[in-house]
């Protein structure tokens, strides 16, 4: 059968626990006497459809297990995923630190091109707030991540996120396939496909969002 | 007798309207929120008979209880990729429920992790 779609990308959600991974994946419910059956068990992953420049793309958005602790996890967790989201939780001055463990254990475990980006989650909660908006603009800049704070309350930036990280992958593989296809020209008929001719990204570009 | 034999597709399943060539003539959408669960064709039409939990459970169940009712009609997907939105729950004897991508309504069907197949319960989507 005919593939449907363009691309197919397995993202996830990594981060301590309590940061908020299920929620960003779930929809969050205030509606505490109405626990469904559904959130009783619990979501593993969802698949969704969105539009990237006229490309389909289909989005694989995988919980991850909070008691893991990043010492834990292999290379096994890894397998397959394209892009992860690295979330902290602005009221938890640990959890922010620990993005820095779970870097190291994404560079060490998972594949060298794997996309990441940044979320300080929870930032509705600004009484509470134990890690700056400007901290977290630094640590992305010093790893060359994008960043934005989250609130899977509020549903605040979620999905803006999403569509963020699957742009970059998207343009990386575009770029690796052309690397990979230099002499497009003489492909003839098959040069209409590649479009329009993206400007480089730049890496202030790739930033924008800070 | 012989006609009998030449009996093809059911008749019953050129009746219903939401059908063409055996598979879902429309989109099929979440009740609550009208999130994109299928484009148009591209599932098939069977029936089949399977308990799944109730959408909203009584609160005044036994505790661990699962309320069921049987579902008759599914939309059969054979690849999970098919899916335009849906999310799928942690395994429950060996098999996953389906919910609404958007808003977690669900079970809106189940997938079965032998066959690696979907099935989305008619009864609990609305076409258009
Ligand atoms: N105010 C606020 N609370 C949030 C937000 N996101 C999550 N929470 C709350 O934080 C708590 C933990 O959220 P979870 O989504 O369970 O966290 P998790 O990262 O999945 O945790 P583990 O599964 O243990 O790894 C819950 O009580 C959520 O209601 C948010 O954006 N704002
Ligand atoms: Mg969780
Ligand atoms: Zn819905």
């Amino acid at each position: 059968m005919a593939k449907t779609y363009d691309y197919l990308f397995k993202l996830l959600l990594i981060g301590d626990s309590g940061v908020g991974k299920t929620s960003i994946l779930f929809r969050f419910s205030e509606d505490a006497f109405n626990i469904s059956f559904i959130s009783t068990i619990g979501i593993d992953f969802k698949i969704r459809t969105i539009d990237l420049d006229g490309k389909k793309v289909k989005l694989q958005i995988w919980d991850t297990a909070g008691q893991e602790r990043f010492r834990t996890i292999t290379t096994a967790y890894y397998r397959g995923s394209m892009g992860i989201m690295l979330v902290y939780d602005v009221t938890n001055e640990k959890s922010f630190e620990n993005i820095k463990n779970w870097i190291r254990n994404i560079e060490e475990n998972a594949s060298a091109d794997v996309e990441k980006m940044i979320l300080g989650n929870k930032c509705d909660l600004e009484a509470k707030r134990q890690v700056s908006k400007e901290r977290g603009e630094q640590l992305a800049v010093e790893y060359q991540i994008k960043f934005i704070e989250t609130s899977a309350k509020d549903s605040l930036n979620v999905e803006s996120a999403f569509y963020t990280l699957a742009r970059d992958i998207k343009a990386k593989m575009e770029k690796k396939q052309e690397a990979s296809n230099p002499a497009g020209a003489r492909t003839g008929g098959h040069q209409l496909r590649n479009e329009p001719q993206r400007k480089p990204t730049s890496w202030l570009s790739r930033c924008s969002l800070l | 007798m012989s006609e009998v034999e030449h009996k093809e597709t059911p008749v019953e399943n050129e009746e219903k309207e939401y059908v063409e060539d055996g598979k879902n003539k429309f989109i099929v959408k979440c009740k609550f929120c009208g999130s994109r669960i299928l484009d148009k064709k591209s599932a098939k039409y069977i029936t089949l008979e399977k308990d799944l939990p109730l959408m909203q459970q009584d609160n005044n169940r036994k505790e661990g209880e699962i309320q069921n009712e049987p579902v008759n009609e599914f939309y059969h997907v054979e690849n999970m990729y098919t899916f335009e939105n849906i999310g799928f729950t942690h395994t429950v004897a060996n098999c996953k429920y389906l919910s609404c991508a958007d808003c977690d309504a669900g079970p809106v069907g189940y997938y079965d992790n032998d066959t690696k197949h979907s099935y989305v319960a008619i009864s609990r989507i609305v076409h258009a």
